[in-house]
């Protein structure tokens, strides 16, 4: 099976990657990237563990091929953190205990990123449509929804300091 | 692993002229969410996929007498897309229902209709839409309902080089009302176990002048409850007619027995949410008849 040559920007960086076409964009962020974060539940697009953010929006990384990301930006949950800071909704996520076990977890930070990043003042009906594909087993689910409504309080009162 | 080949056109005219050449071992492949699947599990090894990310078909537009949806459109594209929410609720509503968000986001219309599964939750809504189907080749394109496009789970009517490009949907006459019904395990991410699409246009005397049932998962392709249909039709509706219609097209359903549900429950199931629909249907009619 010949290599295609894979080029893509992965959390700001440009990434030069070779990857046969049957390759998924997930195992391609874990094994030739390097990037561990995001996780592999359950193959197949019903568990959300897998969840980067693929030109703006939130997609299972085991349902891409890696050749079909060729020339995407890709955000993983390590691109989250800026200089190694924690972000308003990784916090929240500590602070409300939004997760027990933790597989799930950068699945569902990477859905609620994307959902604040159009919207920063969801209803709790946004919030549960935008983790709607992805599964805690350890069902956090309300400590999500709790963080992620501390985590846009907090930064729609950063926009408005920013703007004052 | 010895995986397939990968060409991703720049143009809808070397996709067809590849799919030409290499007949039904290349697969084309969209959003993916269907295929990539199947190919992992062995179902599916084609030699080549054709990716049709660079072929233009991810438009939504208007036409003359209704609007046509490019086969690579996401199910997120028609969600956010006014004109499909206000004419077309009912595929509105099958996308809502569909999958989740990282789902929505990668699937296509397209896709949904060449895997041909018995549970597609878009085939219902764009059956009762009337909706058509053009698929090209690299020496002819055609244009045919979608009624009759399906001939068995899996299977349809396409020739191995042809390419579905465009969905096509008449502007429906006023007054019609549609509505999408889903029952799964959950309301997130769950294969149907019964969908249904009910769509009525009402003449100028209050009598349905068409009536499309359209119900999925509970037989080998969805299927039209034409029986119930003609029975509507006519009519004015009333509760005791809405029964009837239920229950005639509970009977003209062929369903199996599967890990999701029974036979027997699918065929409650189509009773009870027929009727649903056709309530919700009346009252919206209705609605609109005294405040318009």
């Amino acid at each position: 099976m010949a290599e295609i040559d894979i080029r893509m920007t992965v959390n700001g960086s440009v990434q030069q990657l070779k990857a046969g076409a049957g390759r998924t964009l997930l195992s391609v962020l874990r094994e030739e990237a390097g990037l561990t974060g995001t996780k592999d539940g359950c193959s197949s697009g019903d568990c959300g563990a897998c969840v980067v953010i693929l030109d703006g929006q939130p997609v299972n990384s085991c349902m891409v091929l890696a050749p079909q990301a060729e020339g995407s930006q890709i955000t993983t949950v390590e691109g989250l953190a800026v200089d190694d800071e924690l972000q308003p909704l990784q916090r929240a996520f500590a602070e409300t205990w939004a997760f027990q076990c933790g597989f799930c977890t950068q699945g569902m930070l990477m859905s609620c990123h994307a959902l604040l990043m159009s919207n920063l003042n969801p209803t709790r009906e946004e919030i549960l449509t935008a983790i709607s594909g992805n599964l805690c087993r350890c069902t956090a689910y309300q400590g999500v929804v709790k963080a992620v409504e501390q985590a846009a309080a907090e930064m729609r009162s950063q926009d408005q300091n920013r703007h004052e | 692993m010895n995986g397939p080949e990968y060409i991703a056109p720049a143009n809808l005219g070397d996709a067809l002229r590849i799919k030409h050449e290499r007949g039904a071992q290349a697969r084309v492949i969209a959003g993916g969410t269907d295929l990539i699947l199947r190919m992992r599990d062995k179902v599916l090894a084609p030699d080549l996929l054709i990716d049709l990310k660079n072929v233009s078909l991810d438009t939504i537009s208007d036409s003359d007498n209704g609007i046509r949806l490019g086969a690579c459109v996401t199910l997120s594209q028609i969600l956010s897309e006014p004109v499909i929410t206000g004419s077309y609720p009912a595929l509105a509503g099958a996308c809502r229902e569909f999958a989740g968000p990282p789902i929505r986001n990668r699937g296509t219309l397209g896709g949904n209709l060449v895997n041909a599964s018995p549970a597609a939750d878009l085939v219902p809504p764009l059956l009762a839409y009337d909706a058509n189907l053009v698929l090209a080749s690299s020496s002819a394109v055609r244009e045919l309902p979608l009624t009759g496009f399906f001939t068995g789970p899996g299977q349809t009517v396409m020739a191995p080089d042809e390419i579905l490009t465009e969905v096509r949907l008449p502007s429906m006459p006023a007054p019609t009302a549609s509505v999408f019904i889903k029952l799964g395990q959950r309301r997130s991410m769950a294969i149907s176990i019964v969908n249904l699409a009910i769509r009525l246009t009402l003449d100028d005397a209050s009598r349905v002048s068409a009536a499309r049932i359209v119900l999925g998962a509970v037989a080998p392709t969805p299927i039209r409850a034409g029986a119930s249909e003609a029975l509507l039709t006519g009519q004015e509706l009333s509760g005791e007619l809405i029964a009837l219609a239920a229950k005639k097209a509970s009977r003209e359903t062929s369903a199996i027995t599967d890990v999701r549900a029974s036979k027997e429950y699918r065929e409650k199931m189509t009773r009870v949410l027929v009727r649903r629909a056709l309530e919700s249907i009346r009252d919206e009619l209705q609605r609109s008849e005294s405040s318009g």
